[in-house]
Formats: C-alpha cells, sequence, structure tokens
C-alpha cells in the first residue's frame, strides 16, 4: 500500500511550523454585497483549524476560492510556498463537502479512484475502464485508511451518510492532498458518524502531516478536535485563537443577530 | 386571539390580509384573455372552419367507411372498396402487413441507434453542466435547433430525391431530426443533474471530458435512457408516417392502398398499426419502469 508508507516517511521529514496553506487579504463580492473582506488565515502541515461564524459570514466562500469554485476579487493564496493562479484548481488541495458529492451510482473504488483524476491524460481516464492498476491499488490503501475497504465493490449510494463522508475523504487521499478543506463535513450526519469523521480529520494531520481547514456549527467539536478556531464576521477574521483559549463568550459574539441581521 | 410578533418587526406593523386578486392581476389576465380570443378568432376563419361542410360531407364519409360502385357514362366502372368490413385476407393483407410493420419497428429502430453518438456529442457540447466555452454551447445549441425546426417528413422527402424510395431515406431522416431533438432532451437531463459531484471532481483538478464522463454521465444514465426509450417509441410513429411520403414501412402501403381506392384494405393496416403502437407503448413504459427500480 503505498500511500501508507509514503505518509509513515513523510512524517518524519514534515516541518510542522511552515504554513501549508495561507490566505491574505482574500475579498469576494457578489453584486453589492460583499462576502469576503480582506480575510487572511494559515494552515501549518499537520493542524487541524476550524473555521466557525454565522451564515453568510464567508467560511465556505473562502475554501471555495481556494480550490477555484469561486473566483476571489482580491487576495493571495499560497499553497507549500506557491502562489494559486485566481479560479484554479491547486492539486495540493482537495476538498470535502457538507453533501458529499459523490457520484450514488458508481462503485466506492471508483469513487476514490475519481480524486487522481487531475493527473490523469486521457488515454487513462476515458472511462473508468481506464484507470491503471497502480491508482486502483493505491485507492484501496485510501479507502483502507479511512476504514472502508471492505466496502469497495459497493455503489457509493448505498452507504451511510457517515460513511460516504469519509469515502469523500478517501478520495481526497487518492488526490494526494497536502491540504484538506472540509465544508461543514458533519453536518448532515449524527453525532456518533460526526465524531468519527472528525477522529479522522484529527489523524489525517496527527499521523500524515495534512493541513486541514474545517467550517463548522458545533463549537463543541471544533474546540475537541482543532488546534485553532478562527471566528469569521463580516467577511473577515474576528478572532484567531487555540483552540483551548476560546471560551463560550467569545463563541456566543460570533452568532448574535446583530451580527447576522447585516449579511 | 392575539399572536406576539416574533422580534420586532422591521417593517411598520400590517395586520390584515392583502386582497386576493391584485388591480394588476386582473388588467394583465383580461389583456391575455382578449390577445387570445382575437388569435384563435383570426385562426378560426383562416381554416374555413365549419361544421356544416362536415354534415354535407355525410354522403363521402359514407362512401369511405362503406364503400360504393360507380358506372360512368361511357361504361367505365369504378368500384371503392369502403374501411369496413376491413380485409381480412391473410395471405395478401394482414401477413404482409405484419412484415411492413416489423420493417416500420427496423426503420424508427435503426434511426434512433444511428443518432446515439452525435446526439451524445451534441448533448455533452450543449449543456452548461459539461461545457463551459460559450461560443462552443451556442454553437451546438444553434445547430440543434435548426436541424430540429425541419420535420423528419420533409427530410425524409430530401433523402427519398437523393437516393430513391425506400426505408433507407427513413432511417437518414430519423436519425438527423432525432440528433436534433434527443440532443436537446439529453442536454438539459445533464443541466438538471446534481452539479454537486461535478464541483467536487472539478475541485480536484478534474477537465471538462472528465467530468462529463465521471460525474455527469453517471448521475443522469437513467434519465438518458428514459429519454432514449421515449424518443424509440416517438421514432416507431414517425416512420409511419414517413412511409406516407415514400420511406418505406406501413405507411408506404397505406398510402398505396388510398390511392387504389382499397379502404378496407387501409384500414386492416391500421388497425396493425394501432397494435404496433400500443405494444410499443407497453415495452417503452415497462422498460422504464425496471430502468427506475435501479
Amino acid at each position: 500500500m503505498p500511500r501508507l508508507t509514503t505518509s509513515a516517511r513523510q512524517l518524519d521529514t514534515i516541518d510542522r511550523g511552515a504554513p501549508m496553506l495561507q490566505i491574505d487579504g482574500l475579498t469576494k463580492r457578489y453584486g453589492a454585497t460583499s462576502v469576503l473582506d480582506g480575510f487572511a488565515m494559515s494552515v501549518a502541515a499537520g493542524e487541524v483549524v476550524s473555521l466557525l461564524g454565522a451564515n453568510g459570514s464567508g467560511k465556505s466562500t473562502s475554501l471555495r476560492c481556494v480550490v477555484g469554485l469561486s473566483r476571489p476579487d482580491g487576495g493571495t493564496i499560497t499553497v507549500d510556498g506557491v502562489p494559486a493562479v485566481d479560479g484554479r484548481p491547486i492539486p495540493d488541495v482537495a476538498m470535502v463537502f457538507q453533501r458529499i458529492h459523490l457520484v450514488p451510482r458508481r462503485s466506492v473504488i471508483d469513487n476514490v479512484c475519481a480524486g487522481a483524476l487531475g493527473r490523469l491524460d486521457l488515454a487513462r481516464s476515458w472511462s473508468t475502464l481506464g484507470f491503471p492498476a497502480e491508482l486502483r491499488e493505491e485507492a484501496m490503501a485510501c479507502l483502507h485508511r479511512v476504514g472502508l475497504a471492505d466496502r469497495a465493490t459497493e455503489k457509493a449510494g448505498r452507504l451511510s451518510g457517515g460513511q460516504q463522508q469519509r469515502v469523500a475523504v478517501a478520495r481526497a487521499l487518492c488526490q494526494r492532498a497536502k491540504v484538506l478543506l472540509a465544508d461543514e463535513p458533519v453536518s448532515a450526519l449524527d453525532p456518533a458518524a460526526a465524531e468519527q469523521v472528525m477522529r479522522l480529520l484529527r489523524s489525517l494531520a496527527d499521523e500524515d502531516g495534512i493541513a486541514v481547514a474545517a467550517v463548522l456549527h458545533q463549537p463543541d467539536l471544533a474546540r475537541r478536535h482543532s488546534d485553532r478556531m478562527i471566528g469569521l464576521m463580516h467577511g473577515r477574521s474576528a478572532f484567531d485563537l487555540p483552540a483551548g483559549a476560546v471560551d463560550d463568550a467569545t463563541i456566543e459574539a460570533l452568532y448574535r443577530p446583530d451580527a447576522e441581521a447585516e449579511r | 386571539m392575539t399572536l406576539a410578533p416574533l422580534r420586532e418587526p422591521s417593517t411598520p406593523e400590517r395586520r390584515t390580509a392583502p386582497r386576493r386578486v391584485s388591480q394588476r392581476t386582473l388588467a394583465i389576465g383580461g389583456t391575455v384573455a382578449a390577445g387570445l380570443l382575437a388569435v384563435h378568432w383570426y385562426a378560426w376563419t383562416q381554416t374555413e372552419f365549419s361544421l356544416t361542410a362536415l354534415a354535407e360531407g355525410w354522403q363521402g364519409i359514407w362512401h369511405f367507411l362503406f364503400g360504393r360502385d360507380q358506372t360512368y357514362p361511357n361504361g367505365h366502372h369504378v368500384t371503392t372498396e369502403g374501411a369496413f368490413p376491413i380485409d381480412t385476407s391473410w395471405g395478401e393483407t394482414i401477413r404482409p402487413g405484419i412484415g411492413y410493420c416489423l420493417l416500420t419497428v427496423c426503420i424508427g429502430l435503426m434511426g434512433t441507434t444511428l443518432s446515439i453518438p452525435a446526439s451524445l456529442v451534441f448533448a455533452v457540447l450543449g449543456s452548461r453542466t459539461t461545457n463551459r466555452f460559450p461560443p462552443l454551447f451556442w454553437l451546438a445549441r444553434a445547430v440543434m435547433s435548426v436541424l430540429r425546426a425541419v420535420p423528419e417528413t420533409v427530410y425524409a422527402l430530401m433523402f427519398i430525391a437523393a437516393v430513391g424510395f425506400g426505408a433507407f431515406p427513413g432511417v437518414i431522416a430519423l436519425a438527423i431530426h432525432n440528433v436534433a431533438v434527443m440532443g436537446k432532451l439529453w442536454s438539459e437531463a445533464m443541466d438538471e443533474a446534481d452539479q454537486g459531484p461535478v464541483e467536487a471532481l472539478r475541485s480536484a483538478g478534474a477537465s471538462s471530458y472528465q467530468t462529463a464522463v465521471h460525474a455527469v454521465l453517471p448521475t443522469v444514465m437513467p434519465s438518458l435512457l428514459g429519454l432514449l426509450l421515449y424518443r424509440f417509441d416517438t421514432n416507431v410513429r414517425s416512420s409511419v408516417i414517413l412511409g406516407t411520403v415514400g420511406a418505406g414501412g406501413i405507411g408506404f402501403y397505406i398510402k398505396q392502398s388510398v390511392s387504389g381506392f382499397r379502404f378496407d384494405t387501409m384500414m386492416t393496416y391500421v388497425c396493425q398499426v394501432v397494435v404496433l403502437v400500443i405494444l410499443i407503448d407497453l415495452l417503452s413504459v415497462w422498460l422504464r419502469k425496471r430502468l427506475a427500480l435501479t
């Protein structure tokens, strides 16, 4: 299983202090509405950062700008020292979504293989039949990493929500991402499944040195699983603190109705 | 009963419900109704629609239904076979009719199947989900609109002029028209597909072709197959009509028996068409149900 050996090696060489993802002065507006207004944050390798904030505070938009699904109006995004081109996906950055976005009618392993599409030429990606054998092995290793290797041949749509989200994480691993962005990864899951997915994200940071940034709506989960918490308000970061230093008053201020009414 | 407002209202308080139908709705509704009435009055006059003509033509209808014998002053004798009783001769009408029906199905099948590759290309190019290059998108849409604007029958007449009477020009005519229609239906199905998997793969760096093959097509495949079956059903019916202008199949023989005043034979063929269409319809419904289950 190639993935596991490389990640084991990665662990020794990883520089945990250096920012893997660096965002500065990010701005994005839709018409007259400013969604991001000079947002800045950084995530180091092996670190889990959670983003909190009321609806419309710009959490999801900031992540979407990083993977090229939204085009920012200004600011810089740097991944592993390399500046990103606006509106283009970055091979090193993978994203998982609240609504998971697997292809339900495809098998689990084919869904995981699809994470590698960005580095496959047409001859090896014209159909799932073109996927090389090494890729399928790598996908199995990724599935093993999230604990679902035994479900590889099933249709993705048959799995439970929590299992599907773990398959989506395996797809991100198959992309060989150094940065994993998670947009409300557990909002649609029951508490047990949510806990399991969060533990998985935590272990990807700890054991594989992946930089994880997750939008979360549950302050409690964020506190327990992340190193740092960033609160967004009006498209800017309102606080950026170690998880242990965030108290209830800080959280409450973030979600106060008057803060939301202005969006 | 008084209900306390949930929060301080942001607008001045208003407790009375709005009118059911606003003045504006009434005005627009009245204008639309008047416009529709005018258009239909014009159409009525243009089509010389006349119930009296229909009533006065009862004799013609009678002759069509039950036949007549005519002897001209020069001694010439013309027999019109009425539609009823229908022609029940097995060897001369019913058995060949079954063969003609099969040919009609073959024309519909070939026309549908041959159009699949081009339909798929046009559908992928003509859907915003799969084609993010606007010039090509608009070109694909425009080509489909133009091809679709020409009826199958006109294509059939053109290809009959080119290659002569027979089933082959019918197949070509159906295939061309179907590329445009099925391409449009398929591209609409792709437009309505869940954009989530598309975004997921795009963020992983997949190209437009890769997102089409690995996210859109597997998601919409049941809809595409359902639409394909629907088009097969429609194309078999169309191929009956194409036959009447000379493009083979049962339609051709319906036209021939009308020209020869053999309305009894015609009615037999018509009954066979009815049975054929019902059978194809049942098959298509059955298959689509099975598809929906997978």
